[in-house]
């Protein structure tokens, strides 16, 4: 009886001996490269922050608006959330790869659909930058063309552009993602038809009139700026 | 040389000889204006200059409406000219397109190029544009250069203080703060100077620049500044544009700006260093300002700034600074009449050009962010004058321009300090 327990209890710590004796070195090997993609996301972040600070990155953020976009969502700078962003894609990069290291199955097909994952989402991060940049620029011209134009409620049009920019962006890093496409898709088909749908009808036949009135009366009070400045020369 | 002026141009103007006066004329579409300018710069040769050898020059950047031939076309044969004693000298007139990027600028480095090679001791640069030229403006823009008075003739037009508010509100104040010369027309598109400013002017590096297209009329006024040169102001009565379609104010407030603010920096070096007020002589005593022009909108302008301050606020707070945008928004509080002081004024205005210098925000969306802000200091300034005598009215534009002279160490400040 005593010999059949001592036999289970060495096989057992044996096998476990064994397996340590396996999985130790693949450990080992998975905090080296984790630890060198550390070193080198690290080394590729201060590259990218001193190359984006030579490129003037900072003064073109605050030039298109977008650092202003950036502190309003507590965003560190437009050169410093750059750089963390290569940081943390090749940081991820080499914890798959240890992960990868590891020799687990299932871990193994975790990180093959992260690593499907995450191109997209380096994607979509890419066009959000760029869809709130575009976004915000062409807010401000909208909002300056309606000022200097004397249009009524200007920063309501350039805000409601901007919403419309917006939409049409997030759409677009949604379908990036891969995320519910069909439904994402389908969603933004029938909000966007809609509104102009909405508006066709409340404008077109429901209420014009009263629209017209309603603009009539708001432009004519209205001050406008000379259509020929030579007077101002 | 050879790469300003072509091959055909260089063989006209050597045939030519040595001139005393030339008058350079850019055009660009201009065959309804054009002829009458042309008529006035000959009945001056004639007559006022009868005695000197002139030529006129015309640079055309790729007319298609037929003006090089009105140029050549043009009649003089007028009363006047039968008139006029007799010249025994040849009168030149040569029509040419320049080399290079279309723009005034490529013009005037074309007639500068060409008075270098002709030895000119005068050039005269007309403006197409301005439908009151007459013989007598064009000597009196040539004159003060032949006798070697000056180096760098302005002229000064017979006008009120609310005609023109883009010049007697921004362009003559700053251009004064900044370079210490009290011209009344730095924007002006017609001068006189001498060879040697023109000599000058054709060794700037600056030609090269693109930003020099936008600024050219400014950045000649400049020029005018350079160590050694005399500056002198030319009385030519009342200025009379012709007729035609022009941007609409919110397109030409960002134009003059952008030029104007571009202009202080391409010259900086120069300006930003001296601190010393430029000597001006007056070849006449200035004319009386006439009566003011047709009434200013000043209750739709104030409308515009209160409207505009209140939509561009979150872009100014990028721009000006929070005592200003502050006192700005006093200025316009809706429960009391507008109210944009010289001092409140003269900031903005320093605050904007070293905005621009330093690209707070595009420069762009920074000069048309200025245009309601424009408009409420034109409302005001008109409210302010009236019932004035036209004369009392420039005594009150004097004041402001010299607000802006006392501003030039907050000028310089803002312009050289370091970027935010």
């Amino acid at each position: 009886m005593a010999e059949a327990i001592f036999s289970t209890l060495r096989e057992t710590w044996s096998g476990y001996v064994e397996g340590l004796r396996l999985v130790i070195p693949r450990l080992l090997a998975m905090l080296t490269v984790v630890a060198a993609g550390w070193l080198i996301a690290a080394l590729a972040r201060a590259i990218t922050g001193k190359v984006l600070g030579w490129l003037r990155v900072a003064r073109l953020s605050e030039r298109t608006g977008a650092a202003e976009l950036l502190r309003k969502a507590e965003l560190p700078p437009a050169e410093r959330l750059a750089a963390s962003t290569v940081f943390w894609l090749l940081f991820l990069g080499f914890l798959l790869a240890g992960v990868d290291a590891l020799g687990f199955s299932t871990l193994q097909a975790l990180r093959s659909e992260v690593g499907l994952l995450v191109p997209r989402l380096a994607g979509a991060l890419a066009i959000l930058v760029a869809g709130l940049v575009v976004a915000n620029v062409v807010r401000r011209v909208v909002l300056l063309a309606a000022v200097n134009a004397g249009w009524p409620s200007a920063s309501l049009l350039a805000g409601a552009v901007y919403l419309l920019t917006m939409t049409i962006v997030t759409a677009m890093v949604l379908d990036q993602v891969g995320l519910a496409r069909p439904i994402v898709l389908t969603a933004f088909a029938i909000v966007v038809g809609a509104v102009m749908l909405t508006l066709a009808i409340a404008v077109g036949i429901a209420s014009a009139p009263l629209v017209r009135r309603l603009l009539d009366e708001r432009m004519a009070a209205r001050a406008r700026p000379e259509s020929d400045g030579s007077s101002h020369l | 040389m050879s790469t300003i002026l072509s091959d055909e141009l260089l063989s006209e103007l050597m045939a030519v000889g040595q001139l005393d006066v030339l008058v350079g004329l850019p055009t660009l579409n201009h065959a309804d204006s054009v002829g009458p300018v042309v008529r006035a710069a000959h009945v001056a040769f004639n007559r006022e200059l009868a005695r000197e050898r002139t030529a006129l020059l015309n640079m055309d950047g790729g007319s298609t409406d037929g003006t090089p031939d009105i140029v050549r076309n043009a009649s003089i044969v007028d009363r006047e000219t039968l008139l006029a004693s007799q010249s025994l000298r040849t009168r030149h007139r040569i029509s040419a397109p320049y080399h290079g990027v279309p723009g005034k600028a490529a013009a005037l480095r074309a007639v500068f190029a060409a008075a270098d090679l002709l030895q000119a001791r005068a050039v005269v640069v007309l403006d197409p544009e301005i439908a009151s030229v007459t013989p007598e403006s064009v000597a009196a823009l040539a004159r003060p250069a032949l006798a070697g008075d000056a180096d760098f003739v302005s002229p000064a037009y017979a006008r009120h203080p609310l005609d023109g508010p883009l010049v007697t509100q921004v362009v003559r104040p700053l251009f004064r703060a900044a370079y210490g010369l009290a011209l009344a027309e730095p924007l002006s598109g017609e001068f006189g100077c001498s060879g040697r400013f023109a000599a000058r002017c054709l060794e700037q590096p600056t030609w090269e620049s693109e930003d020099l297209r936008l600024a050219i009329d400014l950045w000649i006024s400049g020029m005018a500044t350079g160590d050694g040169l005399r500056v002198a102001e030319a009385a030519l009565g009342p200025r009379r544009l012709t007729p035609r379609q022009r941007p609409a104010v919110a397109a030409l407030v960002p134009q003059v700006l952008d030029a104007l603010f571009t202009c202080l920096r391409l010259q900086e070096t120069g300006w930003a260093a001296g601190s010393r007020a430029i000597a001006l002589a007056r070849s006449a005593s200035p004319p009386p300002p006439p009566d003011p022009p047709a009434n200013v909108d000043m209750a739709g302008y104030a409308t515009l700034f209160r409207e505009g301050l209140s939509a561009l606020g979150g872009m100014l707070e990028r721009v000006l600074r929070p005592a200003t945008l502050e006192a700005l928004r006093a200025a316009g509080a809706a429960d009391r009449p507008l109210h944009v002081p010289d001092e409140l004024w003269a900031a903005v205005m320093l605050e904007l050009a070293a905005a621009h210098r330093h690209a707070t925000i595009s420069r762009d969306h920074l000069v048309r962010a200025a245009v309601p802000l424009y408009l409420g200091r034109v409302a005001w300034f008109a409210a302010e004058l009236a019932g004035l005598e036209p004369r009392d009215a420039d005594e009150r534009l004097e004041a402001l321009c010299l607000h802006f002279e006392r501003s030039r160490g907050d000028l310089v400040a803002l312009w050289t300090a370091p970027l935010r």
